[in-house]
Parts: structure tokens; sequence; C-alpha cells
């Protein structure tokens, strides 16, 4: 049986495809358009590996059938960089090391763009209510808490002066201090 | 062959942005070489080779190691290829330490190359070295080696080529940034020096390495490797492997849940029907081996949604042992005694030494304590994944010997491949395990597990096909090999001088191998419960007790269990940690102190004083009374102290890093609350390659033990002494509010060899908490997790606390009242009111002739009577559509919309308005009609006068009478120009063909013509005749003005006059009589809202929309009887019936949401008139208090203090993330107060009970949100406790719900149609 397609928008781009409007959004994003931000952790929105901005708004893609984003703009993690810099939350980020194994951290990058932009600058229990449900494992909570600080104090600086502080590539200055931006895996003999 | 490019069409690209390295730079070309074949026919490159290590000797107790494979030769560890990159190769893989990132610094520092030139291949088997499990923190002690030397090697080789070439001595020369240099300022590259030829050196292992003091590289902090690309999304995760083709797939897990000994084991699978899910859309193949069973499908909801459906028939079977009480398990678990260390004589001191707790003045003190750890999870945020394909016989790939590739997020890829090749009968080497990334894992989680069934699956579907697996997020939790229990046991005491007498320790750990669970359930190995030698770990105190007997119980699993973080070390340090400071305090000296005082260790005593020093120690001899801090002083502060040295492995196994906490914690008094606010921890791990990668595992290991330390136990299913937790809220871990200020002392010790590091800084963890918990209550707490309701009952009696659970209990469980309020059941309401509409005849007395005509056999003259009606002559050819003005239409349509018309007269997944849905009755099932204008099928052959019969009599245009869930009763009062405006509306509608389903009504149900007599009883008179006169005016029957008690229950004189557009108002005004008439006309609330007697008519005049039950909801009371927490407003009505939600009513589930969709597309008005009407039926309630919705929201948060609990977790962990009074993330959806929502203060459960079952699928507005039904991670018990809880926190003015656990069952077994 074939469906009838449904056009989406993510990350700025336009998408039509043949899936059942309940189909889950996080399988949509990540099966038909190749999304690897958001991850599968729960199934039930009680960890918030799978978050995805709806409309800006931070949402859990496990929850919701992908019917529910049609006229809606969904951000992922995948399109948070543009034009090769990263947004200033992801340079914070990296700049705090604020990932172990990093499972948690697409959830934990995207909880904080919403936070942001709802609320430039937040207080301390302010940010760790909202990351109250973004769960992580590994213990990264202070990292990652200071990565949101640090993003605060970024794009703070950018609106106050957009030009001067945009400066280089972000990616560029990582792999100068010798990161890889490669996935570098899909290994097959 | 397979490609490893991803699928295009990538949104996750950016504009402009390039795939690979944006540099620009080639991946280093070793990277492309997929097994050591390739590496050694490479050419330019200087390789260096090991010979596979001896198989060590098997070593009893042990779980038995997989050694390398001769027939693979030599393990290629380094690899330098002439475009100037390096690839190390290495057996421990990156759990999200950070191990590859100081892997690379220790090539880089030898090799003298930038950083960025090394890249790590970590664990492929195809390539990677053996080097065993990534367990016991040595990835960097001991497994780092090997690349050490094998960087070295490669740079003396280098230089001695460039002397060479140079003829210059060696000594002469240097290294620097990939290139030798001479002292003449020459220099050669390292890609020049390996270009064109194929160099391999075998490592040797007396190649010297740097001294400490040059390193340059090894030592300074640097960035991981890793982050970009995981901030970027790239795809580095085995869940992000998508192969073209590829298929997906998941298991369908035994009930035995986490059992893996035991008879039942593999062999319990009695049947399984595959019918059940072939039909599905996308199904490929059902895979069932023994008690293994797999499901393939196209796309990955398919697979979600066959698991879910697939019909299978398990035996029942016994569980191991109860584990309600874990010292009482483990104690009768059978066990070895292994006695592994012992000095002087422990049973003398102790006998010398008194009575247990004796007060033996000058003779010193016997102390006896048992300290009991419970079974905690990896709990990783991903649950496992894994994509294999399996090649066929004969095809190109098992020509070459391949069988099968797993990509997988495996901690133990060699261990992994032996078992894979166990599983399908083939040669290791016949398999390729290409290890990825994937969540943190601290132990061995469900990786394993899901490799072997990602390998099964692919079998099945053979020709390379790649499957993936993805575990579900209850399947990892309840299999994934747990954390064990453990019962640590100490007798000793103290001397006359109030030093240590003796320790005497017993350490019992039910451990086991955790066989990979395809090998068990398939039957490939028996489901032997086997006892390993792990119980070790730290088992020796680092105090200088002068009697000592140290003694390891070596038992078989309880539960399918593996190492976890801290292995039985952590647990082990637990007791000594928190025996030690018990000594200190009975010997009324400072823990400090008295640590110092007994630790011959001069590296650990000096980190324990520079820790007690940065953390501002302040010595003690008793528990401080620390300031109180509060408003009334309710937090108690206190601070705690512990120390350990991790030693791992086998006993006597080796030392880690040493490490000591300071913790400093408040405890509520009254609700038992534990809070560590502040952790100092002090790490010696010697030289440490990445301080800055140390600090972030020392905090990582800080917060993990934290979480375990207040909140980690597993929960028991008390039925089948299986794990319980299948989600987070059974098994809640930190959150960010909950994490402590950390301050980390890493003592500088370059010049000492590189101790595992991070790991060692929890074992002290979980003793420093409980010693801070003494410290503030002056009691000791022996057994983790230190929950509310555990320090609460010790700390407070329980009685004085309002909504407690017991330790261990959950709130509300068993339906108790801790409020104090009765627990009686509270049925719907009944009303004695009266039907205004009602033929004022004596009905039920024709209800009894009808019930006993039924039985004596005189249903035939009645039928005479009643039955049938003349049909009525079809229309042929009619185009009604034309006939009608366009707002003739629309007012049709708006009617339509009001009444729920089209919506129920479709059926799921048809198309609109074509009818065949389901309407399920007491009596049967009826099938709504084809309302399309087709002919044969649908409306299209009805005249108006048909049309309008059926409409307000129930009877169809061939005659025959309708069944009334067709709710013609309503109906009735239609008026004409509005049935007109209907009908011009449907006939406007596309015509489907469409066929309805014949009614399915059991006997005498399914005689129509007894329907003539049912009218008889229950059409409303008027309406009848109104239908019949097509007059619409209509004498109201009943005064308005009657007394309150009567109008809150019956339904009100309608004026029909009113109801057409500009009537005068009579006794009521105009919009309310426009209310009425759609209330009780087209709206048909009764049809939900008004209950119904045996017979299925609605009790209007004893309960008119007194609430009712539909499709297993609750319709509730409308208007007087509304138990809500507020008022019904015409506002707020208003506001829910346009919306489908107000913030002081909650949402419209269930049925409803369809109703206010239809709702949605009606004139506001007329909506606004329907709330208008049925407010006027809420009398003044004097009882009422006029409360603000903020002040309700805030009184009920008043007492969540007295409710912290399982249950709460549950509801914190579970719901909190969407449901929260502010002080949680603002997501998409509305979160509004559940103090407020009215199925909290229903008198019946069941709206509650079904929301949490089965979510909220299909709101009214996508606006309002989606929320995920738990019913398949949640049992009847969870889901009881939590709905007890729940209706205690947010409406504690209510009685708890009687029967909540029958309740749940019977919801359970009966789900919700659509």
């Amino acid at each position: 049986m074939s469906e009838p397609r449904l056009v989406l928008q993510v990350n700025g781009s336009s998408h039509s495809l043949a899936v059942s409007p309940r189909a889950p959004l996080l399988a949509v994003l990540r099966n038909d358009l190749g999304c690897n931000g958001p991850k599968y952790g729960c199934g039930l929105g009680e960890c918030g590996a799978c978050t995805v901005l709806v409309d800006g708004l931070a949402a859990r893609a496990c929850v919701m059938p992908v019917g529910a984003v049609l006229g809606r703009e969904v951000t992922t993690l995948d399109g948070l960089a543009k034009n090769g810099v990263l947004h200033p939350v992801q340079r914070a980020f990296v700049a705090a090391q604020a990932a172990q194994c990093g499972y948690c951290l697409n959830g934990m990058l995207m909880a904080t763009v919403a936070l942001l932009a709802a609320n430039p600058q937040p207080s301390d229990l302010q940010i760790r209510n909202a990351l109250q449900h973004n769960l992580c494992r590994c213990g990264t909570h202070l990292e990652i808490l200071a990565a949101v600080r640090l993003a605060g104090e970024m794009l703070a600086a950018e609106t106050l002066a957009p030009e001067s502080l945009a400066g280089p590539a972000p990616v560029d200055q990582a792999l100068a201090a010798g990161q890889r931006a490669d996935g570098a895996k899909a290994r097959a003999p | 062959m397979t490609s490893a490019e991803m699928p295009g069409n990538s949104p996750g690209a950016a504009p402009g942005e390039t795939p690979g390295d944006p540099r620009g730079i080639a991946p280093a070309k070793a990277l492309a070489w997929r097994s050591r074949a390739e590496f050694r026919q490479a050419q330019g490159v200087l390789l260096v080779l090991r010979d596979p290590p001896r198989p060590p000797p098997p070593t009893p107790g042990q779980p038995p190691t997989v050694p390398g494979n001769p027939a693979e030769g030599p393990e290629v560890l380094l690899a330098l290829a002439d475009d100037g990159q390096v690839v190390a190769l290495a057996g421990h893989v990156d759990l999200g330490t950070g191990i590859s990132t100081a892997y690379a610094q220790i090539v880089a520092e030898e090799l003298d190359l930038p950083l960025h030139q090394v890249h790590l291949v970590l664990g492929d088997t195809g390539r990677a070295p053996n080097q065993g499990p990534t367990i016991a923190s040595t990835s960097l002690q001991i497994h780092a080696q090997p690349l050490w030397l094998a960087a070295a090697q490669s740079r003396l080789w280098l230089v001695a080529q460039a002397a060479a070439r140079w003829a210059l001595p060696a000594g002469d020369l240097r290294t620097l940034d990939g290139a030798v240099l001479a002292p003449d300022g020459q220099s050669l590259a390292y890609s020049e020096l390996v270009a064109g030829g194929h160099v391999e050196l075998m490592l040797d292992a007396a190649t010297p390495t740097k001294a400490p003091a040059d390193y340059r590289v090894v030592g300074q902090s640097v960035p991981r490797q890793d982050l970009l690309a995981k901030v970027l999304a790239k795809d580095v995760y085995v869940h992000d492997l998508r192969l073209p083709g590829l298929l997906h797939g998941r298991v369908v897990r035994p009930p035995y849940a986490g059992l893996d000994a035991g008879d039942f084991v593999g062999r319990s699978l009695l049947s399984v029907d595959e019918a059940s899910v072939a039909h599905l859309p996308g199904f490929k193949k059902l895979v069932v081996i023994g008690d293994f069973i797999g499901l393939v499908t196209e796309r990955e909801e398919q697979a979600e949604a066959a698991m879910l459906a697939l019909k299978a028939q398990w035996a029942p079977f016994t569980p191991t042992a109860r584990l309600d009480d874990l010292a009482q398990a483990i104690s009768a678990n059978p066990s070895t005694a292994r006695v592994v260390a012992q000095q002087g004589d422990v049973d003398s001191a102790l006998a010398a030494a008194g009575d247990v707790d004796g007060n033996t003045h000058g003779k010193g003190a016997r102390l006896d304590r048992d300290y009991v750890w419970p079974y905690q999870l990896h709990a990783s945020i991903g649950p496992s994944c894994a994509v294999a394909q399996w090649f066929d016989e004969g095809s190109d790939d098992a020509q070459a010997g391949r069988r099968a590739t797993v990509w997988a997020g495996t901690q133990n890829p060699h261990v992994l491949r032996a078992d894979l090749a166990k599983l399908s009968g083939q040669a290791d080497t016949a398999i390729d395990v290409v290890r990825l990334e994937a969540a943190g894992c601290y132990g061995r989680n469900g990786a394993d597990d899901v490799a072997a069934d990602a390998l099964l699956l692919a079998r099945a579907m053979g020709g390379g096909v790649p499957v993936r697996v993805q575990l579900t997020r209850a399947q990892e939790m309840a299999w994934e090999p747990k954390g064990a229990a453990q019962l640590m046991q100490v007798r000793g005491g103290l001397d006359a001088q109030g030093a240590p007498l003796a320790y005497d320790f017993a350490t019992s750990y039910p451990s086991n191998g955790a066989p990979t669970l395809a090998l068990l359930l398939t039957g490939t190995v028996p489901a032997v419960a086997q006892a390993f030698e792990m119980g070790d770990r730290t088992a020796v105190p680092p105090y200088a007790y002068p009697h000592q007997r140290i003694t390891v119980n070596d038992m078989a699993p309880i539960l399918r269990a593996s190492w976890l973080r801290g292995v039985s070390a952590l647990p082990n340090s637990f007791a000594h940690e928190s025996y030690i400071d018990e000594l200190a305090s009975a010997a009324g000296v400072d823990p400090v102190a008295y640590r110092l005082r007994h630790l011959p260790d001069v590296r650990a005593a000096e980190l324990l004083r520079a820790t007690a020093d940065k953390a501002g120690w302040k010595p003690h001899t008793t528990p401080q009374a620390q300031p109180v801090e509060g408003p009334q002083g309710e937090w108690l502060t206190g601070q705690g102290v512990a120390y350990a040295r991790y030693v791992h492995s086998r006993f006597p196994g080796f030392g880690a890093a040493w490490a000591a906490w300071v913790a400093d914690v408040a405890v509520h008094r009254d609700t038992g609350e534990v809070q560590v606010r502040r952790v100092v921890v002090g790490h010696d791990a010697g030289l440490m390659v990445n301080p800055a990668g140390v600090l972030q595992q020392v905090h990582g290991n800080v917060l993990q033990t934290t979480s375990r330390a207040l909140k980690e136990r597993l929960p028991i299913d008390p039925n089948t002494q299986t794990p319980q937790a299948r989600e987070f809220g059974a098994y809640p871990i930190l959150s960010f509010r909950e994490v402590p200020t950390v301050e980390v002392l890493l003592m500088p010790r370059p010049g000492e060899p590189a101790l595992g590091a991070g790991e060692s800084a929890s074992v002290p963890g979980t003793a420093a908490i409980a010693n801070a918990i003494f410290d503030a209550t002056g009691v000791r707490f022996r057994q983790p997790p230190f929950t509310p309701e555990v320090v609460r009952a010790a700390i407070k009696p329980l009685a004085t606390l309002a909504g407690g659970s017991g330790p261990g209990g959950q709130a509300g469980a068993s339906g108790d009242s801790p409020l104090g309020a009765d627990a009686t059941p509270l049925p719907l309401p009944t009303l004695r009111a009266a039907h205004p509409l009602q033929r004022p005849r004596r009905w039920w007395a024709l209800a009894g002739a009808l019930s006993g005509a039924l039985v004596t056999g005189l249903a035939g003259l009645l039928v005479g009577a009643w039955g049938g009606r003349p049909a009525m002559a079809p229309v042929v050819g009619a185009d009604a559509a034309g006939l009608y003005r366009p707002e003739v239409v629309e007012r049709g349509r708006q009617l339509a919309a009001l009444g729920n018309c089209i919506s129920c007269h479709t059926a799921a997944d048809g198309p609109p308005g074509a009818g065949g849905r389901p309407v399920v009755t007491p009596f049967g099932t009826v099938y709504t009609t084809n309302l399309t204008p087709d002919v044969p099928t649908g409306l299209g052959a009805w005249s108006f006068s048909a049309f309008a019969r059926a409409l307000r009599e129930g009877v169809s245009r061939q005659g025959q009478h309708l069944y009334p869930a067709f709710p013609y009763t309503a109906f009735a009062l239609t008026s004409d120009a509005d049935a007109q405006a209907l009908y011009a509306y449907l006939m406007a509608q596309p015509a489907v063909v469409r066929a309805t389903p014949p009614a399915d009504m059991g006997f005498p149900y399914n005689q129509r013509a007894l329907l003539g007599l049912w009218k008889a009883v229950y059409m409303p008179a008027q309406a009848t005749d109104l239908a019949a006169d097509q007059a619409p005016v209509q004498a109201p029957v009943q005064a308005p003005e009657q007394a309150p008690e009567q109008a809150a229950g019956s339904r009100p004189a309608i004026d029909a006059a009113a109801m057409a557009p500009g009537a005068m108002p009579e006794a009521r005004s105009a919009q309310w009589q426009r209310g009425a008439y759609l209330v009780n006309g087209v709206g048909h609330c009764g049809a939900c809202h008004t209950p119904r007697d045996a017979l299925g008519g609605e009790k209007l005049r004893t309960a008119y929309l007194g609430g009712a039950m539909v499709n297993g909801w609750e319709a509730p009371a409308l208007g007087a009887l509304s138990r809500s927490a507020l008022p019904w407003t015409e506002t707020s009505l208003l506001a829910y019936l346009r919306h489908g939600a107000h913030a002081s009513h909650g949402v419209a589930g269930g049925p409803m949401a369809e109703v206010v969709r239809g709702l949605a597309q009606v004139a506001e008005v007329d909506v606004r008139a329907i709330a208008h009407y049925l407010v006027s039926l809420q009398p003044a309630d004097p009882d009422r208090s006029p409360a603000s919705p903020e002040a309700l929201v805030a009184r009920a948060a008043a007492g969540r203090g007295a409710l912290l609990g399982p249950s709460q977790r549950l509801f914190e962990s579970a719901c909190g993330a969407c449901h929260h009074d502010g002080d949680g993330p603002k997501l998409l959806g509305l979160n509004q107060p559940l103090a407020l929502n009215n199925n909290l203060h229903s008198a019946r459960p069941d709206n509650l009970v079904r929301t949490l079952l089965e979510g909220i699928n299909d709101p009214a507005f996508v606006r309002i949100g989606h929320m995920p039904g738990f019913a398949h991670v949640l049992d009847d018990q969870q889901v009881s406790a939590l709905a007890a809880w729940m209706r205690l926190r947010f409406a504690p003015d209510q009685p708890p719900w009687p029967a909540l656990p029958e309740v749940v069952a019977k919801l359970r077994a009966s789900p919700s149609t659509r």
C-alpha cells in the first residue's frame, strides 16, 4: 500500500516523503532523511536524546508522529551548523568538552538552543530546570552546565557585536587543536 | 559489495559543506585498509607488528579468555604511510572515556608527530590486535604499552633510515613534527622515508621510550578527538550506520527477563503465530530458534509494530530465587568460601572482645556489621544496536573466507567474535566484527547480545542484505547483564584503646560471565549458572588490622549479571570505608585522623590529607550537628570522608589510581531527602596522559556514583522475581538539579607510571556519602540507595508523615489512605431527576413488558405492532448538490461537524464519511453507514424525506429500524431547516463506493423489528411529533424556574421557537435556547454523557448528563456534577470545546478529542451557546471555595515533600519532562497543571489510567501535544502506584481511588478502540 506523500520542512529544506503520518518523527528523520543528530534513547520522551526543534521549541521526536510536524519547521542538530560554521552552542560544547560517549549530546545541544532562544541569560537553576529531563549516564553534567553558560555568553557577545566576534570558522579552530570532523566510520571491509 | 557511503538526501549537510574533512585533506590512507592482509600488502608503509600473545594458561574461576588466532598471523599495531599519517591499532575500545585521544597522544609523543596526524582504529577484529575485553581500567595502565613501544620503535627506524641516507650518526639526528632533522638543518619527512617501500618491524619489548621529562604531548591537556564529529552529528555511532538496502529487525524476548540460568532458558517457547504479523506492511521474515524470536521488516517503525503485534505462547517459569530481601537471597545462594588473605588470629581476638556491641569497658568492643549492595543497571542512554550482513555459501565473500560482517558497539570485540562463530558454526576468522561507537557503557550492556541477534536475522535474510537490530529501552533494561548485588559482612571491633581489633570480612558476589544471550536462547550453550571468582576485587581493606581474614564467597549468578563500573570493588570499599568510619566513631576519634592512624600506604595518606585539606575538613569525633539550613532548620548538613585504591583483575590484582572523597550532604529532617551538595575528590593516577581527560573522567565517576548511591536499585517484580525496570521512571538516574559541586584534586605525579584513572574515583564515593549522612543525622545507612523513604524511615517515624511510603515500598500502591480518607468506592453519580420531554407514560412498565415479552415468546406479537415502517422510494440521479444554496451547504457542514457525523461515519484509514467504523455496544457491534451520495452503498438514492426520517425517527429508507447507536433520539430534535442543511451538505460530498458491513448483534438484539418497541419507550414524544409535523415550535413541559437540585440533573425545557435565528427569547435567553437545542439535538452530548439503562436507553429522567462510560472512557458529568477542581465557566468551557484543552480542566482526551475537532469547524457563536447552556446546569455551590488556579496548584504542591518515594520518582522521570509546575523544560505541547486536571479529581480513575496506558496518540489538535502510552513498559502494579500517587499529589482533597490494580488490569485487557 503506498502512502500519500507528506511534505516536511527539515533544516531549511523541503522533503516529500511517502510515509505514514503516524510513523514516529524520529524514525523518519533518521531513516528517511539521514539525520544522525536525534537519537533513540527511550521512546517515551523521558531521556531527551531525540530532541529536535519544532518551530524553535524543543520537542521529543520519539513520541510524536511525523504527521504532527506538517507545516512546521523542524531543525535537527544536523542542520545547526551553517555554511560550515558551528552554531555558538556547538562551539561552546566543544570548548567546554561537554561530552563523553556523546549519545545524549544531541539532546543537550538542542535543549540549550531552545533554552537560550527563550531565555538568553538563564540562571544556573533555570539551566538545570531546562535540562532536568535530558539524561546523561556518563556524568558529563558539569561540563554540560559550563557549556550552556558559555553558550549564553557567546550568543550575548554575538548579539552585541555580530561582526567582530563572529570570528573565523570554528571548525577550523577546532581542527587546529587536532580534532577531526569526519564521522570516520561506516567501515565495511 | 557493500558501499560504505551514506545515502544522499541528507538534510544534515549544511549547504556548501563537503563530506569528510572540511580542510580538504584526504583521510589517512591506512584507514582504508580493512584487514591485516591489506596492511601487509600495502606499499609505502612502515608497519609495526607483533605475534599474537601466547594464550595465558586457563585460570580457574575466571571467565574464559579468547586468545589471538595464530592463523591470522601477526597483529598490526601501527602503520605509518607515505601520506605522513599514522594509524594506530588497539584492542581496547573507547566507551566515551576519551581513551582514543590518550592513545593518540602516546603515539604522537613517541613519534614526534602532530596529534592530528594520528588516527586510531579500536577493536575491529579484522585488523586491531586482540587485547581482550575493555574492562578494569587497564586500557592505559597495561594495554597502551604496545603502542608506546611501537611508536618509539618506528621513530628509531625512521632516524636510522635518515642517518643512513645522510651518512650521519643516528645520535646526531632528532625528530620533530613528522620529520627527521639533521644538525645542518636539512630534514626528511617521515612520508619520504617510508615512500615506495613496505617495511615490517616486529615489536621489540626492549625498545627505549622517552623519559617523562621529555614529554611534549603526553601530560598535556588536549581536546577530545571525537567531539567535533559528535557535535556536527556525523555518523559516529553504530546506530547511525545506514547501509544501502538496510532492513530493520526487532527481537521479542522471553518472559523470564534477566534470567540466564535454569531449565526453562531456551526451552520455554510453546508457539509463535506468524499470521499475527505476516500481513503487516513491510514484513519480511520471522526467525524462531529455540527461545530466540526476531522479525525483519522494511522500515524501522514496521519492525516495532510487528514486535508488539507478534503473538507467542510461553511456558510458565519458576523464578530462581526471591529477591525481596537481597541479603537473604545472597546468603541462601550456594557458595564456595575462599580465604584470600589471612593474618594474625582473628577468632581469638574477637572472642576476647566480648559480645557484639557490648559495652565492655577495658576489654574493647565488638562491632559486627552487614552491608548490602543492590542490583544496579548500566542504564546506557542508547539501547544497544547492531548491523549485520551474512554472505551465502558460494558467494564471492564466502569464497574469500568471509561469511559475516557485524558492526557492533561491543566492549569486547574479539570475545564477541568467538561467540558469533560459536552461534553460527563458523570459524572465527570468517566473521568480521567492526567496532563502532555506541552509547556509554560501564561494563557490559546489551551490545554483544544485539550483535548476535543481528547476525541471526542477517543469516535468515542471507545474500549480504544488511539487517539493523535495535533493542528497545525495555529490552535493554530487562536483559542487560546487571551490576550484581553483593553482601559484605564484617565481624570486628575495637580494643580498649579504640584501635581496630580485627577484621573478619566476608564478601558474597553473585556474578557471572553473562553468556551472550542468543547462545542461550538458541540452546547453543547450556544455560547453567557458573560461579566465577570475581568478588575479590579490592576485598582487602587498606587499613592495618592486626588480625585479618578476607573470605570471598564465590557464587553463581541469581540474575544475569556482569561487571559494572567498580565491579565488586565498589561494594567492598563501601563496606571497608563505612566500617572504618564506624570504628572511628565508636573510638571517639575524628574519621580522617583515625584512618590516617591506621593507613600504612604513604601515597594514600598523602592523598587523604590533601583532599581533607582542600575540602576544609573539620575534625570531629561525634556527628557534628552542623548548622542547619532552611526557614525551620529542616536541612541537616554533614560531611563524610572515604578513601580507596581500586584493585582490580584476578586476585591479588592490580592497583589503579588512588582516590579519596569528602562529601558534603544535606538531609531533610522531615522528608528524608538527601542532597549531595559538594564533593571534593582527590585522585592520584600517576602520570596523566591527558589531564583534561582524567579530570572529565573523575567528574563522570563522581556523578555516576552519586547517582548510584542516592537513587539506584533495580526494582524486582514481586510476582516473577525478575527486573521490573523497563524505562527510566522505574530506574531513575541523576538529574541536573541533583548535580553537586565537584572539586577535583589531581595529584601531580609525572614521573610515576600511568595508572587506570577515573573509575577509581567512583570506588570510595558511596561510603563518603553514607558517612556524611551519619554526620548529619547520627544514623548509619548500610544499604544503598539512600532514597528519601529509606532515610525518612530511619530518622523519623513514618506515622507522623502524610502520604509516605515505607522503605522500598510504593507510595499508595495498595490504595492505602495516608491522608486519612476513607477508601470507599465511589460509583458514577446517579441523579434523581426527570427528563422533561419524556412521554408522560409509565415507560418502565413497557420496558418490563418488553423483557417479559422476550422471555415468554410474545415478541412476535409485539413486532407486529411495532415493527417495520414503509420503504421510501429511491431517488435516481438526484443532484442534491446543485439544489441548495452554498450557505445552506455551509450550514450543513457546520452541523455535521457539530454532530461529529463525518468522523463517526469514517473507518480507520477509510475515506471520510463512507462509514464502516465499528461501534461496539453491550449488545453487539454495528457499523456506521456510508453517508456519501453513492447510489448503491451510500445515500445517493435517498430523498430528503427518507434522510429526515432516518435522522429523526431512526428508520432507514428501506423502512428498517436503525440501531440507536445512531443517536436519533437526540437528532429527533433537529429542525427541518437543519435537517435540510445536513442533507444538502452530505449530498454535496464526493460519492464513495463502500458497502457497510452487516451489524453483528446477538439475539434478540439482531431482531431489528424489536427496535420499534424500544423506540416507543425511549423516543422523546415531542421530538417524534416534531419530526412528524415538521413543526419546530414546542411548548415547555416543565417550568424553567424549577428547584435547583432538579434542574441540576434533568433536561430543562426547550423552547424550540428560540432555536430559530431571530426568535424571541422567552423564559430563557435565545443563547440558552440555542445551546439547549444543540446540546440535546444535533450535538447529542447525552449520547456519551448520560448513562444508559440495561436496554441502552439514556437515563434522561434520572441522570441527565450525569456522566457515563463510553468505549472504556469516562464521559464525565457535565454541569452540576462535574468534579473538576475549579468550576466550569462559560469562558473556560468555550475555550475547552474550541481548543481541546483548558488550563483549569485539562485536555480533551479519548473520544472527546474528535468531538472537539468537529466543534472547531463550527461558528463560535454556536459553541458559545453550548457552553452557556451547559454551564447554566451548574448550580451555585456554596461549599466550593473560590480558590484561584494558582492557589490550587500551590496547595497541591505543598504536600509533595511528604510524597517523596518510588512513585514520585516514577512520575518525575517518566512524566516530568512534560508535566511540571514550571520547574522543567519548555517543550512543544501543552503543560497544564495536573492539580487542575478533571481526570485527577474524578471519582473514577479510568481516564487517568487509560491515558497512562495508551497515551494520547491522536490529540484534538497537534498543538496540544502527544503522549506515549506506557502499557508496554509499566506493569499493573506500577501503573496503580503511579495513579495513586498522582491522586495524592494533585488532588489531595479527594479520597484515594479504590481497587486501582483491578481497574488497571481491566483497562489493560480492554484497550480502547480508535
